[in-house]
């Protein structure tokens, strides 16, 4: 019972997450810096914390939190990374382009 | 020659805690009200029993991280990193326009 119960909880979240917007954040970060442990760590603590602030607060976080609000503060964020990646992409692409004349 | 080394090994020492807290509060942020916590509390709330649900449900998000972090190497990898950073510089903006679509849809 308590296994079947632990089992279908683990794949309801895991296919719920799949492809999820944290997941592709989390692929993002790995993808350009050089850590991904400190990015496997601060990622998965981040969503157990998560997910113990929503067990523990009973509703969601929305009860004090309106969802208006935690979505534009998500949706900035999302917009920041973005930008500086676009901004990263073009000073990489010049360096790669110096690199590629020197030799 | 020797500037640059410097600068790399700088970058690599400060990088392991800022690159955690950057993980911690982006992914944090995005998963506050995510459809994955709200389906942990409908679980918790239907099964009675929180616990099971709680670490079944983090079991989950835990595999879930490494999968992510696996695919992003493993992409960054094949390409150039330029690239890498355009296309997850645009598929974030994607992912930030469609939030802000979703939550204002009902405004419009």
């Amino acid at each position: 019972m308590i296994l079947s119960l632990l089992l279908s909880t683990f794949l309801t979240v895991f296919i719920a997450e799949l492809g999820d917007k944290t997941q592709l954040a989390t692929l993002t970060i790995s993808g350009t810096s050089n850590k991904p442990l400190a990015v496997f760590l601060g990622s998965s603590s981040a969503l157990v914390f998560a997910s113990l602030l929503g067990a523990l607060t009973g509703g969601s976080i929305s009860s004090f939190l309106p969802e208006v609000v935690l979505k534009s503060i998500a949706s900035i964020t999302f917009f920041i990374i973005g930008i500086r990646l676009f901004i990263n992409s073009f000073t990489i692409e010049k360096e790669e382009k110096e690199e590629k004349e020197n030799n | 020659m020797n500037i640059k080394l410097e600068k790399n090994e700088n970058n690599i020492e400060k990088s392991f805690f800022s690159i955690f807290i950057t993980t911690f509060t982006t992914i944090f942020i995005a998963e506050l009200g995510d459809k994955t916590q709200i389906a942990t509390l409908m679980l918790s709330a239907e099964s009675g029993k929180p616990i099971i649900v709680f670490l079944g449900s983090s079991l989950a998000l835990i595999s879930s991280s490494i999968v992510g972090v696996l695919i992003g190497k493993w992409v960054s990898k094949k390409i150039s990193p330029s690239k890498f950073a355009l296309f997850t510089g645009a598929l974030m903006i994607l992912i930030s326009i469609f939030l802000a679509y979703e939550t204002f849809k009902n405004y419009l």
